[in-house]
Parts: structure tokens; sequence; C-alpha cells
């Protein structure tokens, strides 16, 4: 009913919530599989084209959550292509050659004709100094003209339409670096529903309204990066933190990139990447396994799988020297730390889980303990790992606000102090017990609820290859020792591989 | 009472589209049907109902058993709120919640108490808002005693430690310096301040205010707002009824019932008022429009739901939505609110929008509040609204404590139990003339308070030519 909502049914793009979203998906905790069993609840198929389905049954409401999720984010965007996941993600929401349309033929018509018309607006906009106004002017106002041509063919938003008017709740997409995430929950009766759709937009998805959406981007990168200090100061971090990781740069895209972003592109990345044997499906609920699987064959099973190219992603050399970085800004103190390290399933990856919850779980926490009660120089500081994804190497990352009079210095040799003595001192026995108790009670709340399940286990399923790294995370976490997080600290938490960034406001004190 | 609402949901859960769409004429792929036509097999659901207990000191409590997961959930709610503060104590319910959970309760002290909690895994959170408060526990089974004695300490003997207490002043005082950093919850908060000038409501915390609080400030909020009629809990889980009646009872059976109700004055609207400007230099603006609508008690609480439904609230499709992102690409965020509370209800249209297009987005969104009195909508419109709204129901109704939270909050707020089984049928019953009302009553453009930040040198369009301006700081 999103009734009370003040943000509106964000579709999307929620990049920076993805951010935060995947740091959580770290620290939370699956756990004890023996006592409840959840890897003998999860039914998992694969189609014959490659897609993959995970299916829970759970009957304490009638209702249903169907997640899908493709292996394709913004790490995947082409060099001055920034934004195409992002973009594509929206772009989705417009519909398909038979819903959103009121006669697709004529439709198509216009829409061929607007491509042109934008293409060519497009490429003479990129001449820059040297662009011809009158011509850019005169493509302008052609586009706006087939821009209500094609308003005649179109039923708008028909997807939210359809899926609203039958009940959904939660309907909402995200791209992150890594994966991209169609989900909504919906009575438990209106599986079909779902299926008709997603089947469509996995198949033949029309870009209709390409351009007005570009410039709906271009308002959410305003409101939430430009308008927003701490987050251009994260866009900054990860821009220096990594210099040739395609993590370097924002899932939204850089504005110019943005404003030249291609329909033919996005059509192309969509074929490279949405294909079924890149994609995850997960369904929690009230449902019968075999016949909802019947019914995701019926829809999903005759979608051609498309050969998935074996591309090289460059990697991330080494760090051989500490950099730091600062942003200017009308705005309180801000301060961001990480060091690169090996990403999920390295065993180094779990304990980097362990140091997290140490510093910064809860109020018994090193961080809060110590910073924000003790020396009472911070307003917050936590720690997340996994930063600022999951598929390739990534970061441990500390962010924290000090405290006025207190500055962004003080606070990070504060931060170092603990780390420090992370590498001085093994961690108490009773201490790394808190921490799995906290994980494994965590895990068993993340049972109560349809969506929590579904979005687990399809995250891990298509990240790692297989759902039970979430099942069997418990069983990893408690072979952690006080060595292993000693060795990791001395590894990777030194100087030379860290990046600092801070937010300076010069205006004022 | 589970009989009735069983009925309304499978009756409302099996009505299609059917009829409404619009016409095709694309021929569709043979195995993909019309989305419109499908059909589906009825629900038969009947949400489980809590039981409900009152002590003899008054307290009442609503239980229902659910053996899933070995844990328990507890939450109340309590009749003590912001808008309940003395004048210059603003924040006073806040920081008082804040330090019942930081500040130690009965033997133990506020770092035992996190360590305790933290131990079990047993999160406790204690949040007094605007026009309540609330609290939780939630604990695995094993752990239950050890964890609710340490909760029930907190509601009833927190200790309210003055070194606690500077700490939360000083990290709310934080928080404060840097509502300014966020562009839009600075908006939100001073589009409050505007909307409820002249009532508690509209009085915020400051850092003077903050500053100027005292223990004994705390002590007394906490004394005269926690007593046992004052206070519903609800127990669900892993738990008999009797554990838990045994559980309540062992720790609030000897708590005297002494307080009275406190009372604060319904916020009005606001007659012509201003238009209220807020400049930060910042590259997009925040756009409010908003009213006092009905409150969840009146029988204007369902034709406004719908209308807003309609305006903004109701996704994609919603008008403020359509026009100004889906059409013009003016914005990311753009919709509705509508809270309805008990005596009243919180409305606003809302867009965020580049600087340049400020005045063009403003313009829109006070035609489209006008249209909404002037002109019926479209039967579709209603539909859709009603199908979505009662159709989605059925989430309320996903967990057990959520249902026995609802039934605690709606008795709190007054609100008999039958609210909920009646909710889908009354929505259900709304009119066009029934919409078309409630707009002509509530979005009265003499009654409606519009609110900008933003930075106005970048303006397409002067503030004035929407009306008087008021600058607030």
């Amino acid at each position: 009913m999103n009734r009370s909502s003040k943000g509106p049914k964000a579709f999307s793009c929620r990049c920076v919530t993805l951010f935060l979203v995947v740091a959580i998906l770290f620290t939370v905790s699956p756990g004890e599989l023996q006592a409840y069993n959840l890897e003998d609840r999860v039914q998992r198929a694969t189609l014959e084209n490659g897609l993959r389905v995970l299916l829970v049954e759970r009957h304490t409401s009638p209702t249903v959550s169907l997640y899908i999720r493709h292996l394709v984010g913004a790490a995947d965007d082409g060099e001055g292509k920034t934004g195409a996941a992002h973009l594509l993600e929206h772009m989705l929401f417009k519909g398909t050659s038979t819903i959103g349309t009121k006669n697709f033929k004529e439709e198509d018509r216009v829409l061929k004709k607007i491509r042109e018309t934008g293409t060519a607006l497009d490429r003479e906009r990129m001449k820059g100094t040297r662009a011809d106004e009158a011509e850019i002017k005169r493509l302008a106002k052609e586009l706006k003209e087939l821009q209500s041509e094609a308003k005649e063919w179109v039923v708008e938003n028909e997807i939210d339409r359809l899926y609203s008017e039958n009940g959904a709740a939660d309907l909402n997409a995200s791209t992150g670096q890594d994966v991209t995430t169609y989900k909504v929950s919906l009575p438990a009766n209106r599986i079909e529903l779902w299926a008709r759709i997603e089947a469509d937009r996995m198949t033949n998805p029309v870009l209709r309204e390409f351009y007005t959406e570009r410039d709906v981007v271009i308002e959410e990168r305003r409101q939430t990066y430009e308008s927003v200090p701490s987050r251009k100061l994260m866009e900054l971090f990860l821009a220096t933190a990594f210099t040739a990781s395609p993590y370097r740069r924002p899932i939204i895209g850089w504005p110019s990139d943005i404003s030249f972003l291609a329909p033919d592109y996005l059509e192309a990345f969509f074929k490279q990447y949405h294909s079924p044997n890149n994609t995850v499906i997960a369904i929690v609920g009230d449902i019968n396994t075999a016949k909802t699987l019947e019914m995701v064959k019926k829809y999903f099973g005759s979608i051609p799988s498309h050969n998935l190219m074996a591309h090289h992603v460059t990697e991330e050399p080494a760090q051989s020297g500490e950099k730091r970085t600062e942003l200017v800004a009308e705005a309180n103190p801000y301060l961001a730390i990480g060091w690169h390290k090996p990403t999920l399933p390295s065993f180094e990856d779990y304990v980097f889980d362990v140091i997290e919850a140490l510093l910064s779980k809860g109020r018994t926490s090193r961080f809060h303990r110590s910073i924000v009660q003790g020396k009472q120089i911070a307003e917050d500081v936590s720690a997340a790992n996994g930063m600022p994804a999951a598929r390739y190497p990534n970061l441990f990352m500390v962010t924290g606000t000090p405290r006025h009079p207190h500055t962004a210095e003080e606070l990070e040799q504060a931060v170092y102090e603990e780390i420090d003595k992370l590498k001085q001192e093994p961690v108490k026995k009773q201490e790394l017990e808190k921490i799995i108790n906290q994980l494994r009670a965590e895990f068993i709340r993340d049972l109560s609820s349809n969506s929590g399940l579904a979005s687990r286990l399809s995250y891990y399923e298509i990240i790692t290859g297989d759902y039970r790294y979430m099942t069997r995370y418990i069983q990893m976490i408690e072979k952690v020792t006080p060595k292993d997080i000693m060795a990791a600290a001395k590894k990777y938490l030194i100087e030379e591989n860290r990046t600092v960034a801070v937010l300076v406001n010069k205006e004022k004190p | 009472m589970k009989r009735t609402l069983a009925l309304s949901l499978v009756i409302l859960l099996i009505s299609t589209g059917i009829g409404l769409a619009e016409p095709t004429e694309t021929p569709r792929a043979p195995s993909w049907p019309d989305p419109d036509r499908l059909s589906y097999e009825e629900i038969k659901f009947s949400p489980p109902k809590p039981e409900r207990v009152v002590l003899e000191n008054g307290l009442t409590v609503y239980f229902l058993e659910d053996r899933e997961l070995p844990l328990v959930n507890i939450s109340f709610v309590v009749g003590a709120g912001s808008v309940f503060e003395p004048p210059a104590k603003e924040g006073l319910a806040e920081i008082t919640g804040d330090v019942m959970r930081t500040g130690g309760a009965g033997k133990l002290g506020g770092d035992k108490i996190d360590e305790e909690l933290e131990s079990l895994a047993a999160p406790v959170s204690i949040s007094l808002g605007m026009e309540y408060g609330t609290g939780s526990l939630s604990v695995l089974k094993k752990d239950l005693n050890r964890a609710f004695k340490i909760f029930a300490d907190i509601i009833r003997h927190p200790a309210f430690d003055e070194a606690k207490l500077e700490q939360e002043k000083n990290l709310k005082i934080e928080d404060l310096r840097r509502v300014f950093d966020k562009p839009q919850r600075l908006a939100f908060r001073e589009y409050k301040r505007a909307i409820y000038a002249g009532n508690p409501r509209g009085r915020l915390p400051e850092i003077a205010s903050i500053e100027k609080m005292d223990r004994e400030d705390l002590v007394a909020f906490h004394k005269s707002h926690f007593f046992p009629r004052n206070l519903r809990v609800a127990v669900t889980g892993d738990l008999s009824k009797q554990e838990a009646l045994e559980l309540i009872s062992r720790h609030f059976d000897d708590w005297d019932d002494e307080g009275d109700f406190a009372t604060a004055p319904l916020p009005k609207p606001q007659e012509n008022a201003p238009l209220y400007y807020y400049e930060k230099k910042v590259p997009q603006s925040t756009v409010v429009i908003g009213t006092i609508g009905p409150g969840k008690e009146s029988p204007d609480f369902y034709p406004f739901t719908v209308l807003d439904y309609i305006l903004g609230s109701g996704g994609f499709r919603s008008r403020i939505f359509q026009e100004i992102r889906s059409n013009r690409g003016l914005a990311y965020s753009a919709g509705s609110f509508y809270d309805g509370r008990q005596g009243y209800g919180s409305f606003g249209a809302y867009a965020m929008t580049k600087s340049e297009s400020t005045g063009q987005v403003l313009s829109l969104m006070e035609g489209i509040l006008k249209d909404a009195r002037e002109s019926r909508f479209p039967a579709q419109d209603l539909h859709l609204a009603k199908r979505s709204i009662v159709n989605s129901y059925i989430f309320s109704f996903t967990s057990s404590h959520m249902i026995a939270f609802q039934h605690m909050i709606l008795e709190f707020q007054g609100l008999p139990t039958k609210f909920l089984t009646e909710y889908p049928a009354k929505i259900d019953a709304v009119s066009r003339e029934d919409v078309m009302k409630a707009a002509e009553k509530y979005l009265d453009p003499q009654k409606r308070t519009i609110f900008v930040l933003g930075d106005q040198g970048k303006f397409d369009e002067p503030l004035k030519s929407f009306g008087e301006v008021k600058r607030v700081k």
C-alpha cells in the first residue's frame, strides 16, 4: 500500500542502497543448518536453457516472494558507457512488444525513427564546441515531435499497473556492480502473472520512452550523488582506491556517459547478459514446488540461451603505497578508509567478515566501545567487508563521522589504534563466541521472511554458483581462529595497501 | 471475526482487472496469454487473531503462538511521544527513549546490559516518536527469561545514568549538525516545522533544546507516560499463552497504575499560508505541497486513501509520478504520502527536481491537485487504486508478530479491531463521488502549505508567482 512512505516506490536504482545491501549480505549470517534443515527445504532445478531455479515452501501466509537475478552489473559497462546496466534496468519497466502498447507494429515504426533521430542528435552533441547548434535544435525538435507521436501508441507503466492491480508488494529492481535484480512479492495465486511478465521482459523488451528515462536517471544522479556530499565522497573514494578494476566506476555512471547512452548499446548489452544461463530465480512462499516449477518451465523454458562470452576483466594491480584524496564541500567532515583484499569464497574473506563484526557490530563492538563511547570523538564508525561488490577482489572499509569539534584526522588515528590491536593481541574466545552467536541468531531471524530468504538464496547462488555458501556460512565462520585474524590484519590492513578519502569543509569550522 | 476477514479476502483476491484493460490489437504469441485475462485459484486465508488479556492494573497483552522458529518477539506501544514534550524541551521524548536503552536499568548498568543482550544476540530497541513510542525485543526461546527481565527493567526502572545521558545528547547534537548535509532530510524536517506551525508537532529538537536537557527531565517524562494503562504489549512466537502470561505477570503485576493520559491539540490546516522557502545551494530542489487530511477513524479515511493512491502513492501509474517522471523526465522521486493518524492525517505531494525546473514542477503539482477537485477521475484509475490496495492487503498479515502488533496499535489508537476486517470492503465501496468529495474537502488551495528547498537564483520562475513567499532560515 505504500501509504506512509516518503520515498517513491523507487524502482531502482537504488545504487547506493545496493551498495549497502551488498555489505549487509556479507555480515548476515547464514547458520546452523542441521538444526533448521534449510538445505533440505531448498529445491534446486536447472532448466535445459541453463536457467537455475531455487524454491522453498513456506506456508505462513498466502504470499510468495519472487527474485530474478542476472549476473551482470555496472562492472560490465563498457568504457565510456558507465551507467548502461543501470539505465537498462530502468528501461525494462517500459514493457514489451505485448505489454505497454496499443499497436506494436505502428508504435515500432515511430520508435525506429525516434532511435535514428536520437542517435543523430547525440552524435552532433558529442562534437562539443564544434557542434552545429542549428542542427541540434532541429533534431531536438524533431525528436520531441516523434515522442508525442509515439505516445499515441504507448500504454504507460503497464508492468507496474499489472503488478499493482494484482496486489504486488515490494515491486522493485536494483543494479549493483555484480548483479541486476528484479523482485516482487505477490498473493500466492498470482505466480502465473509474474511468469508471464518476466519471461516476456527477458525475451521481448521494448526500450520505449528511452530519452525521457535517460533524463530521469540524470535527476536520480543529481538527487543521490550531486546533492549529498557523503555520497560524492564515496564515489571519489572508489575512483581513488581502484586504479584498474571496473569497481572504480559509479554504478549510476559518470554524468557525461549517462547523457550519451544509446538504445543500440543497451540492446546488445541486454542480449549478452540477460540470458537464462546467466540468471537465477528464487521463489519462496506458499507454493506447491512441483506446480510452480512447471509454471516456470512453461514460460521461461523456451527462452534461448546465449553463448556467454568469456571476457577478460582488468585486474587491479597490487597497491604499493598509501593513496589519499579529499573532497572539499560545505558539509561536516566524513572519513572513508579502505584496504584491498581477496573476495569470497576465499577463507580470508570469512576472516574479514569476523573482523568486521569485531570492530563494528553492535554497541559492544570495539569501535563503538572505544571511539564512540570511550574517546567520544565520533558520532558513528563502521566497518564493512566486501565493498563495493564481490565478484572481483574488493575492499575492507571503515567509514566514520567525527563529532564536532573533533576532526577526521583524530578519528583516523583512533581507527588505526584499533587496527593495530588486531595485529598485536589475539582476540579472546568469548568475543569470538559472541560474534558467532549473533550471526547464528540473525540467520534464524532471516528465515522468517519470504523475501529475505529469496534474496539471500538467489544472491549467493548467482555470485558463488552455489546457494550453499549461505547455508554453510556459520560452519566456515566457526573455523576462523584468533591467529587467522592477526595474520589477515598484518597482511592486508597496512599503510601501503590503503586508500583514505576525507570530506573537508574549507568554509566554516 | 476470522470468518469475515477470510471471506472478504477470498472475494477480493479473485477479482481481476478483466474488462478494464486497454484493448490491444497486437497478435500475441500463442503460448503467452493476455496478462489481464489470466485466471487464478481462490485463496482461502484466515489470519489468526491474537488473544487479548488485560492485567488487573490495566496493562493489555496480545498473544499469538507461532512455532515455526525457536524465537520469541515482544513489542510494546506507549502513549509517550514528542507531541507531549514541555515547551523548550524539544527532543526530550527521543532522548528519553535512547537513554532508557543505554543508561542502565534495574540493577544493571548500561554497559552491562549491552554485554548481556549482545551475548544473547537479543536486540532491544526503544523509540519514542511523535505520537507514541514503541519498543521491541527479539530473542531465542532458550534465552527468553534472561532477556525479558532486562527488557522489563528498561520499561519500568530505567536508571538514566548521567554519563550516558551526556553521550546521547552529544550524539543527537552531532546528528542535528549533520541534518544540513542531507538536503532531503533537511527539507522534510523544515516542511514539518512549516505544516505544523502553531502546534506542538511543529516544535523540533534543536541543539539548544538538547543542550539544556537534564536527568530530571527524563525521569519526569518517563514517570508521567509509562504506566500500565498507557502501555500495551504484544508477545508472539515459540511459547504458549500460559508461558507468555506468566512471564508478563512476573514482571508487571506489581506495577501500580498511576498516571494520567496526556493529550495534545490536533493540528489544523493552515489558512492562506505563505509559501515557505528554505535556501540551500544545491543543484536539485525539494518541493512539497501538504495539508492536514482525515484521521484514521474518519469515514473520509477510505476515500482519501484511494485519492492519495491515485495522486501519488500508487507507484508508476499515479498521476504525479507519471506526469513529472515518466512523461517529462523531470524527477527521479515524485509522488505523495498519506498517513492517517489518530484524529488527523498527514498528506503531502512531493518531487525533487533540478533547480532550473523547480517552477515547472511546482505548477504541474498544483495542476494535478487542482484537477483532482475539479474533474472526476476516470473509472479505470479508481479501479486500479482499489484493486491494488485491496489485493495487497494480504501483506499486512505475513507474520504473527505483524498481526499482533497491528491489533495492539489499532486499539491503542482507539480503533475497533474490526477495522482490520472491514478495511478491504470499505476501500472497495469507495465511489468516484466519494473521492471527489474528499479532494474538495481536503485539497482546498487556501488550506495548503507549500514548501520549497533550493537555490532560487537558478529557478526557472520566481517563487513569488506562486504566492507570498516567507523565507525560513
